[in-house]
């Protein structure tokens, strides 16, 4: 299991900055980031390569952040990669809440994020197709 | 109840300064007799020394103990009830410092004092049983509804009660029934009339010829405003629901200065923070003993309204000394669409959930003449867990607490740590930028 870092922001101007520039200064490398929006605030959700030392750092500079666990599941970056992993998830019957990708190797690697209910039976039902669900991005 | 003059207790409208004293030298005494009937007051007379037979002047009021909010709060909810609980025939609450509210009961001779004192006010802003009254302030507990209810009733004017909102509801009864009269919080009189600009329509033709306006401060220019927008007159009105509620003190056909019922209320002004009494014409805390009240009689109630007496005789000839505007308090007592708002209370209701952390602030703006609260409040650091859900759920359920407790929806932000001013020494919890 992986972890993606949530970070609580008010909905104004110069949030996205604040939080690119904290990460970018640590040298912290964003690999995705997504923005769930609430009206008055919102929650990006940020994938990095390194999301323990992403939290220190922003909770460092006053930030509400937070890591929950995901499921990360390899790919390869190319047409047809994702059939394999998407088949498997709706064989299993298992509710998944949010999935997006992201490049690791143009035209070789990449990863699919996935969040549901049940993270531990996910990562067993791709495993089960013959992919691997990583644990780290090093 | 035969003619006008009973109704209002005309006797004592006509008393004389001397008469004033003399009678309240007879009623302290009487009053203080009361309370101490009470398992409250008997101990505090006790706990300070002074036996209530011993007074034999309004002077004398300065040998008892002066009673405040807190002790309200301390003897909730009948610690201070003189009668057995068979005996009352009503009660209100009001909001307390905290989510204790307090408590105030009414015996029938009460009741009867109270409609007489608010037929009173009416009668002298020139009401009479030919007028036709509208009551556009909130009824239930807040006493401002029934208050004035049963003054007008007592009066013999013919009352809708209407209660508050529903603006196009309010112009039409107004309209339909030849209103005269109405009683409301001058923000609300105010949104009214916008309101009726906004559509192309006149506040005047509706054909008011008095307003009685009260529950929260107001400025002169706002009065002024409000009589040229719609042509009628305007009164202030004064009231506490500790002193019953609205019908304790009420401006005359001259509207400058608002009579206070010396017969009913032994009243003192004290520097609030040695409670000693002030000098003449000064600025002091308004003190108020109830003469009048049988089941809960309340000795030096500490109001923290601050105003002074107006110099001289008023030209209506009346002897009951008249009080300025309200010209603050001295508490942090907010009030908000006439809603009686502490700080704490709010405070009270942030302080129960983890994921808010302890700074707040409170900013009050108007929106179309009304009142907007919006509470700020941090996201706790430490507590955020990532979840979307628990954010949205957290921010809908500290308005509906907020809801409870004050009565009123107010707004809330959630804002990021440390957005806030951080407060140095005495945090300032309160932004207001209404005028």
């Amino acid at each position: 299991m992986y972890n993606e870092v949530s970070v609580f922001v008010e909905n104004k101007p110069g949030k996205l900055s604040k939080v690119a520039e904290i990460l970018g200064n640590a040298g912290i490398d964003i690999l995705a980031l997504d923005l769930a929006d609430e009206g008055q605030y919102g929650v990006f959700r940020i994938l990095t390569a390194e999301p323990e030392r992403a939290k220190d750092v922003l909770s460092d500079a006053n930030v509400a952040v937070a890591l929950n666990k995901v499921a990360m599941i390899e790919i390869a970056d190319q047409p047809g990669g994702l059939v394999k992993l998407a088949k498997a998830l709706d064989a299993s019957g298992l509710n998944v809440s949010d999935a997006y990708g992201c490049i690791i190797e143009r035209g070789k690697r990449a990863v699919f994020v996935v969040k549901g209910d049940r993270l531990d039976a996910i990562e067993a039902a791709a495993r089960d197709a013959g992919l691997t669900a990583l644990d780290s991005l090093a | 109840m035969s003619d006008l003059d009973e109704r209002i207790g005309g006797r004592f409208v006509r008393m004389s300064r001397d008469e004033i004293n003399q009678w309240q030298g007879e009623a302290l005494r009487r009053s203080a007799m009361q309370a101490a009937k009470s398992p409250w007051y008997s101990a505090k007379f006790a706990e300070h020394g002074v036996d209530p037979a011993s007074i034999a002047s309004a002077k004398d009021v300065t040998k008892l103990p002066f009673t405040t909010k807190e002790d309200l709060r301390l003897s909730y909810p009948t610690g201070m009830l003189t009668v057995s609980t068979d005996q009352l025939v009503r009660m209100h609450t009001s909001s307390g410092t905290t989510g204790t509210p307090t408590a105030i009961f009414h015996n029938q001779d009460d009741i009867d004092c109270w409609a007489e004192l608010m037929a009173r006010c009416l009668s002298i802003a020139g009401a009479t049983s030919k007028d036709v009254f509208q009551n556009m302030s909130g009824y239930g507990m807040f006493t401002g509804g029934l208050g004035l209810h049963y003054g007008a009733e007592r009066l013999g004017m013919m009352v809708l009660p209407a209660g508050p909102g529903n603006t196009a509801r309010q112009i039409k009864l107004i309209r339909d029934f030849h209103v005269t009269c109405i009683h409301a919080t001058p923000s609300y009189a105010m949104h009214v009339a916008e309101r009726m600009l906004q559509e192309g329509d006149d506040p005047r033709s509706l054909g008011l010829k008095r307003a009685f306006l009260g529950a929260e401060p107001y400025t002169e220019e706002l009065r002024l405003k409000l009589q040229d927008v719609y042509g009628f007159k305007a009164y202030n009105s004064y009231g506490l629901s500790e002193m019953n509620g609205p019908g304790v003190a009420f401006e005359c056909e001259h509207q400058n200065g608002m009579h206070v019922w010396e017969d009913a209320y032994l009243v003192e002004l004290v520097n609030p923070e040695t409670l000693e009494p002030v000098e003449e014409g000064e600025v002091g805390e308004l003190v108020m003993t109830t003469l009048r009240r049988t089941a809960m009689p309340l000795i030096r109630y500490r109001t923290r309204d601050l105003t002074r007496f107006l110099d001289g005789e008023c030209p209506c000839g009346r002897a009951h000394r008249r009080l300025a505007r309200m010209v603050g308090r001295s508490d942090d007592m907010l009030i908000v669409r006439g809603v009686n708002v502490f700080p704490s209370q709010i405070e009270e209701v942030i302080m129960r959930h983890k994921w808010i952390g302890g700074n707040y602030l409170i900013h009050l703006t108007k929106a179309e003449a009304l009142d907007q609260m919006t509470v700020k409040v941090e996201l706790a650091k430490g507590e955020f867990d990532g979840s979307v859900e628990t954010l949205r759920n957290l921010r809908s359920e500290l308005q509906r607490q907020l809801k409870e407790q004050i009565g009123f929806t107010a707004v809330v932000e959630v804002m990021e740590p440390g957005s806030l001013p951080a407060s140095e020494g005495k945090a300032k919890r309160v932004i207001d930028e209404r005028q």
